[in-house]
């Protein structure tokens, strides 16, 4: 646009400048026609203006990229980099998880096998033949065997007298003391083979947390925690037992203060029958 | 060709009388023309604009500098944590350990199940059913399977009133502790499957997931805790009681003790 009317107007200033005659005309005529062209050819406002807008955009961007995105980048950096080497000298260091497991190894070295011989000293004291016996059945862990139990219970204890030897009521109550004693031994078989088992857990937990990351551990925790739960029902399990135990006890000796009531009866009424005959 | 440089010596000398006038006009052209191409390069415009640009260039150098060193810190934190906090190793052979746990579980599940009921004669065999059912529904019928064994309180004929409150006590304490002895079966029962149930849900946790289970696991061992001691509670009743019993034995030995006395100094003083 601005070529366009800048051709217009120079041919227009030529055609005048070849017609006009005198020098101050042709030099008057020149100096309007300069300063024409001149404003024609560079609208002056208009590029400062535009100079302005790009200095001012350009300060406004460089403003947010120093002054806001910079320091967030470098905060973030700095968290980042104290973050990393909280958890990695505060948390988590290295030398101390390897230090924990050495502890743990150090442990089962150091323990494992004494406590095995500690539990595993022969306690057996019976010195006769039955009884010992019975006490090698009791304390072998094993579950196949109740028949042998209770036969070597019967040859220590002997079985429960003959009708013709006791009464029913004498009988019924040897025959349940005697039921629940070998119940509590048959339970305590079990129990005994399940502490075997809960041990081979726990050496495996403990062997595995000499082997563990502290990723992995909560597993070990929580598994750890579930055989405990176990543990507590085993011991439940015996203490159910040593329930039963206990109060068949004391119903038998309950029971003989029943019957003494009853014999007591019993006599006075023969007494005075005998003293009423006399 | 004669017809063309007639025509330029015609313009030669048209230019040559009116030089003062060309020569105006060209040096108007000159000072006013636009010139395109140089003239931009040159502007003060671009000057500003390529400084500015310059400047944003350098901010975001520095910039990209340190989103690489953040990139960097990341990826020392990713390597740190996959191979000394979490790997995927360790997470497998501690998930393995799990399973293998699981093989105990149904090995003492199994032992705790073999039948031990030793009773010959139809009373005790009837009541140690019910003592070894684990099944809490058998409870009510425990009293009567004991009043069956054990006899009843004795009558009040057979007995002095305090003999038979003796005698009931203890009837009462054998046969409590005797129905705990079946709750407690069963709630070990139940223990031991929902310690299996957490086993089993280990194995397929994640170590993000695991403390959560612990957290079950843990709050069941609270729980059982409590089981085991209900059953020593019940255990040191029965104690008591049969402590009491004893203690109860020398009072009413001394009472008939004194009374014997009081009845052979009566009947010496009557002969």
């Amino acid at each position: 646009m601005h070529y366009l009317l800048y051709a217009v107007l120079f041919s227009a200033f030529a055609s005048i400048v070849l017609i006009v005659n005198g020098h101050r005309r042709l030099l008057a005529l020149t100096l309007v026609s300069v300063m024409v062209l001149t404003l024609v050819v560079i609208p002056p406002q208009a590029k400062a203006q535009a100079q302005g807008g790009i200095i001012q955009a350009i300060q406004a961007v460089l403003k947010v990229l120093n002054s806001l995105i910079l320091p967030v980048v470098n905060s973030i950096h700095g968290t980042r980099s104290a973050n990393s080497a909280f958890y990695q000298t505060t948390v988590w260091p290295v030398p101390s998880i390897n230090q924990s497991t050495s502890l743990v190894l150090q442990m089962i070295g150091q323990y494992h096998n004494l406590m095995s011989g500690i539990l595993n000293v022969n306690l057996r004291s019976a010195t006769l033949p039955v009884p010992q016996s019975m006490e090698t059945l009791i304390r072998d862990h094993q579950v196949n065997n109740f028949g042998g139990l209770t036969q070597s219970f019967n040859s220590t204890y002997r079985t429960i007298p003959a009708p013709t030897d006791a009464n029913q009521a004498d009988r019924d109550m040897s025959d349940f003391d005697d039921a629940l004693t070998l119940d509590s031994l048959k339970t305590l078989k079990a129990a005994d083979g399940a502490t075997d088992l809960e041990l081979q857990a726990a050496d495996s937990i403990e062997s595995a947390a000499g082997q563990a990351v502290p990723g992995s551990t909560p597993f070990l925790t929580a598994t750890a925690t579930s055989s405990s739960i176990r543990s507590q029902a085993l011991t439940q399990k015996m203490l159910a037992a040593e329930l039963r135990q206990e109060a068949a006890r004391i119903a038998h000796q309950n029971g003989l203060r029943k019957r003494g009531a009853m014999f007591t009866t019993q006599l006075r009424g023969t007494i005075m029958n005998l003293s009423q005959h006399n | 060709m004669t017809s063309v440089s007639a025509a330029l010596k015609r313009s030669n000398s048209w230019v040559w009388s009116r030089k003062l006038r060309v020569l105006v006009l060209v040096i108007v052209l000159a000072l006013t023309a636009p010139w395109p191409a140089t003239g931009q390069a040159l502007s003060p415009c671009c000057v500003i604009l390529a400084a500015g640009l310059s400047s944003i260039a350098n901010s975001l150098k520095t910039i990209a500098s340190s989103l690489n060193a953040i990139l960097g810190v990341d990826q020392e934190m990713l390597r740190f944590e996959q191979t000394v906090v979490w790997p995927t190793s360790a997470i497998t052979q501690a998930q393995a350990l799990v399973g293998s746990q699981q093989g105990i579980f149904t090995r003492i599940q199994a032992l705790l199940h073999i039948p031990v009921n030793s009773a010959t004669q139809p009373n005790p065999q009837q009541l140690e059913v019910t003592l070894l059912s684990r099944n809490t529904n058998l409870i009510p019928q425990t009293s009567a399977n004991y009043a069956a064994l054990y006899g009843p309180i004795p009558t009040a004929t057979d007995a002095s009133p305090q003999v038979r409150d003796l005698v009931d006590m203890t009837d009462a304490a054998a046969q409590d502790a005797m129905k705990r002895a079946i709750q407690i079966d069963a709630l070990s029962d139940l223990e031991i499957q929902a310690a299996s149930e957490i086993n089993q849900s280990i194995q397929t946790a994640a170590p993000g997931s695991a403390p959560i289970i612990e957290a079950q696991a843990d709050a069941w061992l609270v729980r059982a805790n409590a089981y085991t001691q209900a059953a020593t509670a019940d255990l040191m009743r029965l104690r008591a009681i049969d402590l009491a019993n004893s203690s109860a034995d020398i009072k009413m030995g001394a009472t008939n003790t004194s009374n014997l006395r009081q009845q052979l100094m009566n009947l010496l003083q009557h002969n």
